[in-house]
C-alpha cells in the first residue's frame, strides 16, 4: 500500500519526536519503537511455519486480538529469536502512549460522542451514545496498534462492569469508559479503583448516589460497598464479613451524583459529597479503626474528614492481600486458562502487591510465567474476541457497523450489555452455545455480505503464499491434514477456517 | 457444565418455553375485561363502556370485551387466567419510563427475562434459547445469554446449498473429543432441523387459523420453533399501538381482534405442546377510568394481564378488585394496581425452572405470588 504523502510526513515526524523523547532509553527500545511505527504493508507476508503455535503467535493470540496479515513477520523482526521477539513486542505494548495509533484514532473520530465532555453527553439521544460506544470499542479492538491496552480495556470493563441501561448510566457510561477504564487500563490499580469509586456512572449503577444516613434510623445502601469488596477488590471469599460491608457502606455515605431532572442542568453528572448525609460515627473495616468525627469540629474540617473516609477505605482494600490474589486470579483466568494455575496466580499476585498494583508490572510477571507460555491454543475465544480476531486475520476493512454489533447481541456478548455487576463470564462453558452465530458470521464475512466490511479474499490468499499459507496464517500454525482436506472440500475455505474448532480458540 | 444437548435439541419433557407478549402503548384493561356490576365504571364511561348485554360474561362480575370472544373457550377450559388491576409501581404514566421499569424489573440494569435466563444456568445456553420477533431486542431480554431478533427462519440458517460446508464442519468438530466438539455437533443438528423447517410449508395443527397480521405471524414462528425442539426457552413478541387517547374503539378494536385471534390460534396449534408452554400478556400501564372528550382514555395505572398455558388453573379472574369509588382511585382518577406484575411472573418463572433464582431476576422485591397454578 502506498501511503498518502501527508500521512507519511506525520508518521515520520512523530517517530523523530519519539526518538528524541526516548533518547535516554536503551537502544533496542528505540528500534522497537521505530519498527512499530512502520506502516503495515498490504503485500506478501510470511505466515507462521511451525506444526504447533509458537510463542509469538501465542502472545498475539492472548495479549492482542490475534494477528493481522503481516503482523507475524513484522513483529518477528523485533528480536533475534521468536522468544525475544515475543518479549520485545509484549514489553512495547505495556507503554501504549509510545505506540503511534493514528489509524485507529482517525477511524474512531467519526464517533463524536466519545469525546464529548460529561455535561454535553446529556444533549444526545441515548441510542446514539450506546451505538457509538459499542462501535468505537469494536473499531479500536480491530484497528488499534495498542492491542494489549485494548485487551485490558475489555478486562477492566468487565471487572468494573456497568450496564448503561440503568438510569442516567445511559449517558454517564461514555464518560466512565473514557475517564475511568481507558484512562487507567494500563496504569495503577489504586488510581483505577478510585476513579471508578467516584465515577458518576458507578455511583448510579451501584446506588452509591442514594447511600446516605441523615439520621441513625436511616439504613445505608450497601450495594456498592458489597460489590467493591466482592467483585472489585477482595473477592467473594476474600475474608470480609457482612459487618465489613455495612461499615464500608457507612464510610461512603454522603457521596452522590446530580441526576437528570435535578436543576441546574449544567451540573448533571456532577459528583458531590454531602456532609449532611454522611455518617460521622466511628467504624471498623477489616480490622482497621476509623475514628468518629467530633461534631465540635468546624464544618470544613468535618467535611474534609468525611470525604477522606473514601480514601481510607480504598487504601485498606487495595492493600489487602486478598485483592492481589483476586486480581491475580482473574488476570490468569483471562490470559492463561479457565482454571488459573496456582503457581502463576501466586507470581502475579506477588507482583501486584510488590508494586502496589502497578498494572504493567503485574502483567510483566504474568507474561514471564511458564504457565502463560505453555498454555497455547487452549482458551475458548469469547464472541467479541472471535469477531475481532476474524476481522483482523482477514485484514477486513470495516466501519464496525451495527450489523456486526448485532452478531454480538445474538451471542450475548455486545459490549456494555451485561446486566449484573460481575461482568461477562471469562470461561468457556457459558459461550459454547454461540457456534451457530460464529459460523453465520464466518460465512457472511468471507462472502462480503456485511455492509461496510470488505475482505479481499484473492489478494489475502495470494499475499499469504496460497492456500497453505492462508491456512497457516489463520490458524497460527500449519494446518493438520484433516483441516487442509476440509478447507478444500468445503467449497468455502475461508469461512470454513474461521468457523473451524481451531479458530474458536486462542 | 450443563449438558449442551439439553439446550440445543431439547429433550421434550424438560424444555419449557415462556412466551412474553407485550402490549405497547398502555392497553386499557377496563375495556378488555370490564367490571360489569360496578356503577363507577359505567358512570365514568357513558359513551365507551362495554354494556352488560354485549359483554361475554365470565364469572358474574367480569365480562370480556366481545372482540376478545375468541379467548372465551380458553377461559372456559381453564387454559387462560386473567389478573385484573395488575401493573407496576411506576407512577410516571410515561410510556418509556413505565415500559423500561417493567421490562428491567425495577430501576436496574438489564432485563428481567435476561437475568432469569442467565441465572438458569451459568453454563451453555443454546443458540436458540431466546428469540424476539421484530427488529430489535426488547429491553426485557437485554443482557440475555443469547437473544436473537428474527423475522423469519432464514435468519437461523447458514444459507442455501451449504452441504459441503456443513459436512466439512461436521468432520472437523467430529475430531474434537471435548465440549467444543459436542457443541459443534449439536449445533449442526440444530441447523439441520431449522433447514428442514425452512424448506417445508407450514401447516398449523388442529385446524388452527392464525391471522394475517404481524402478531399472528410472530406467534406462528414461535410455534414452529417450539415444535422443532431447538431449545427455545423464551420468546418475546410485541403487539403495539394501544395508546387510545382518541377514539378508543378505532384504536383498540382491531388490536383486540388480532390479540384474541393470535393467542387462540397459537394455543390450538400447539395442542399438547401447550403443556410445556406459558404465554404471559402484559402492558406498561392501564388507562384513566374516566373517558375523555375524544372518546378515548388517558394514561392510567392498573390494567389486566393474561396468562395461558400448561398447568394454569384458569377460568378465573384473579387479583383483588379495589372498586372504582373516588377514595380508591389513584392520582388523577386511575384504577390502582393491586397486583404487582412480578407476582404474576414469579409463579411462571418457578414453573420454568427459576424457583431458586427469583431474587436474582427481581432483586429487592418481596414476593406474594399469585396462585396461578392452584
Amino acid at each position: 500500500m502506498k501511503l498518502p504523502r501527508r500521512k507519511f510526513l506525520k508518521v515520520g515526524a512523530s517517530s523523530v519526536a519519539l526518538l528524541a523523547a526516548t533518547g535516554c532509553d536503551r537502544m533496542p527500545r528505540e528500534l522497537r519503537l521505530l519498527l512499530s511505527l512502520q506502516p503495515k504493508e498490504n503485500g506478501p507476508f510470511q505466515p507462521p511455519a511451525h506444526e504447533s503455535i509458537d510463542l509469538l503467535t501465542h502472545v498475539l493470540n492472548r495479549a492482542a486480538f490475534g494477528a493481522r496479515p503481516g503482523d507475524y513477520e513484522h513483529f518477528k523482526k523485533l528480536g533475534g529469536t521468536l522468544t525475544e521477539a515475543a518479549s520485545a513486542w509484549f514489553e512495547s505494548q505495556l507503554d501504549p502512549d509510545k505506540i503511534d495509533d493514528a489509524d485507529a484514532q482517525y477511524a474512531v473520530r467519526r464517533f463524536e460522542t466519545l469525546n464529548e465532555p460529561l455535561g454535553e453527553l446529556f444533549e444526545y439521544q441515548e441510542d446514539l451514545l450506546q451505538h457509538e460506544l459499542m462501535r468505537g470499542t469494536l473499531a479500536r479492538a480491530v484497528l488499534s496498534e495498542r492491542q494489549l491496552y485494548e485487551v485490558m480495556v475489555q478486562f477492566w470493563s468487565d471487572h468494573f462492569n456497568i450496564d448503561p441501561s440503568k438510569g442516567d448510566c445511559k449517558w454517564l457510561k461514555v464518560a466512565d469508559d473514557r475517564e475511568v477504564i481507558r484512562k487507567h487500563a494500563l496504569g495503577k490499580f489504586p488510581d483505577l479503583l478510585r476513579a471508578s469509586a467516584l465515577s458518576p456512572a458507578m455511583l448510579w449503577y451501584l446506588d452509591g448516589r442514594v447511600n446516605r444516613r441523615e439520621n441513625m434510623a436511616e439504613k445505608p445502601n450497601e450495594n456498592y460497598a458489597r460489590e467493591l469488596l466482592e467483585l472489585h477488590t477482595l473477592g467473594v471469599h476474600g475474608g470480609y464479613s457482612q459487618k465489613d460491608v455495612m461499615e464500608v457502606a457507612r464510610c461512603l455515605t454522603g457521596w452522590t451524583v446530580r441526576s437528570r431532572g435535578q436543576p441546574p442542568n449544567f451540573q448533571i453528572g456532577k459528583v458531590e459529597f454531602n456532609p449532611a448525609h454522611h455518617d460521622f460515627g466511628a467504624k471498623e473495616v477489616l480490622g482497621q479503626r476509623i475514628p468518629a468525627t467530633p461534631a465540635t469540629l468546624p464544618p470544613e474540617e468535618r467535611d474534609r474528614l468525611g470525604q477522606h473516609e473514601l480514601e481510607r477505605i480504598l487504601e485498606i482494600v487495595t492493600r489487602h492481600p486478598s485483592t492481589a490474589q483476586h486480581i491475580g486470579a482473574k488476570l490468569c483466568r483471562h490470559f492463561i486458562a479457565d482454571e488459573p494455575p496456582a503457581n502463576a496466580v501466586s507470581a502475579v499476585a506477588a507482583a501486584f502487591s510488590r508494586t502496589s498494583g502497578d498494572i504493567p508490572a503485574t502483567l510483566r510477571a504474568l507474561f514471564a510465567t511458564d504457565e502463560f507460555r505453555e498454555q497455547r491454543g487452549s482458551k475458548f475465544k469469547r464472541p467479541f474476541n472471535f469477531i475481532v480476531s476474524a476481522l483482523r486475520a482477514t485484514g477486513a476493512r470495516t466501519d464496525a457497523s451495527l450489523e456486526i454489533v448485532d452478531y454480538l447481541h445474538r451471542m450475548g456478548h455486545a459490549p456494555f450489555n451485561y446486566p449484573t455487576p460481575e461482568g461477562y463470564p471469562d470461561k468457556a462453558a457459558p459461550w459454547m452455545g454461540t457456534l451457530l452465530w460464529r459460523w453465520n458470521f464466518a460465512v457472511a464475512l468471507s462472502e462480503n455480505r456485511i455492509k461496510g466490511t470488505q475482505v479481499d479474499f484473492e489478494s489475502l490468499r495470494a499475499n499469504a503464499g496460497g492456500d497453505n499459507g492462508l491456512m497457516a496464517h489463520l490458524l497460527g500454525r500449519k494446518p493438520t491434514p484433516q483441516e487442509a482436506q476440509a478447507y478444500h472440500d468445503s467449497g468455502a475455505g475461508l469461512a470454513l477456517m474461521l468457523a473451524s474448532p481451531a479458530f474458536q480458540r486462542c | 457444565m450443563a449438558d449442551v444437548q439439553s439446550f440445543v435439541t431439547g429433550n421434550g419433557d424438560e424444555q419449557r418455553t415462556l412466551v412474553v407478549v407485550f402490549l405497547r402503548g398502555g392497553a386499557d384493561g377496563l375495556n378488555m375485561v370490564a367490571p360489569l356490576p360496578d356503577d363507577g365504571y359505567h358512570n365514568a364511561r357513558p359513551r365507551i363502556a362495554i354494556t352488560k348485554s354485549k359483554a361475554v360474561a365470565l364469572d358474574g362480575f367480569y365480562g370480556l370485551n366481545p372482540l376478545l370472544k375468541e379467548l372465551e373457550p380458553l377461559y372456559r377450559d381453564g387454559t387462560l387466567a386473567i389478573i385484573h388491576a395488575a401493573g407496576s409501581e411506576d407512577s410516571t404514566r410515561s410510556h418509556f419510563e413505565a415500559q423500561d421499569l417493567m421490562e428491567h424489573g425495577g430501576i436496574i440494569g438489564g432485563g428481567w427475562l435476561a437475568r432469569f435466563l442467565r441465572a438458569q444456568s451459568n453454563a451453555a445456553a443454546g443458540p436458540l434459547a431466546a428469540v424476539a420477533l421484530g427488529s430489535a431486542v426488547p429491553e426485557c431480554l437485554r443482557g440475555a445469554p443469547t437473544a436473537t431478533v428474527f423475522q423469519s427462519l432464514d435468519d437461523f440458517s447458514l444459507g442455501d446449498n451449504r452441504n459441503r460446508l456443513t459436512e466439512s464442519l461436521g468432520r472437523l468438530y467430529g475430531l474434537q473429543p471435548d465440549d467444543l466438539g459436542r457443541a459443534g455437533r449439536y449445533t449442526l443438528d440444530a441447523v439441520g432441523r431449522i433447514d428442514k423447517l425452512r424448506n417445508a410449508k407450514y401447516h398449523p395443527a388442529n385446524g388452527a387459523v392464525y391471522g394475517a397480521d404481524r402478531f399472528s405471524n410472530g406467534l406462528t414462528q414461535i410455534a414452529r420453533l417450539i415444535k422443532a425442539r431447538v431449545g427455545l426457552q423464551a420468546a418475546s413478541v410485541d403487539l403495539g399501538g394501544w395508546d387510545s387517547h382518541f377514539s378508543q374503539a378505532t384504536v383498540m378494536d382491531p388490536l383486540m381482534l388480532r390479540l384474541a385471534k393470535g393467542l387462540s390460534a397459537f394455543c390450538q396449534d400447539l395442542g399438547r405442546e401447550l403443556d410445556r408452554t406459558t404465554v404471559v400478556v402484559m402492558t406498561e400501564f392501564g388507562r384513566r377510568l374516566e373517558e375523555n372528550s375524544a372518546f378515548g382514555t388517558d394514561h392510567g395505572r392498573g390494567s389486566v394481564m393474561f396468562v395461558l398455558g400448561g398447568g394454569i388453573q384458569g377460568g378465573r379472574v384473579l387479583g383483588k378488585w379495589p372498586g372504582l369509588t373516588k377514595d380508591v382511585l389513584e392520582g388523577p382518577g386511575d384504577l390502582p394496581v393491586t397486583t404487582n406484575y412480578r407476582n404474576v411472573l414469579a409463579p411462571i418463572l418457578e414453573r420454568h425452572g427459576g424457583a431458586g433464582t427469583l431474587g436474582q431476576t427481581f432483586p429487592e422485591f418481596t414476593f406474594d405470588p399469585v396462585r396461578l397454578f392452584g
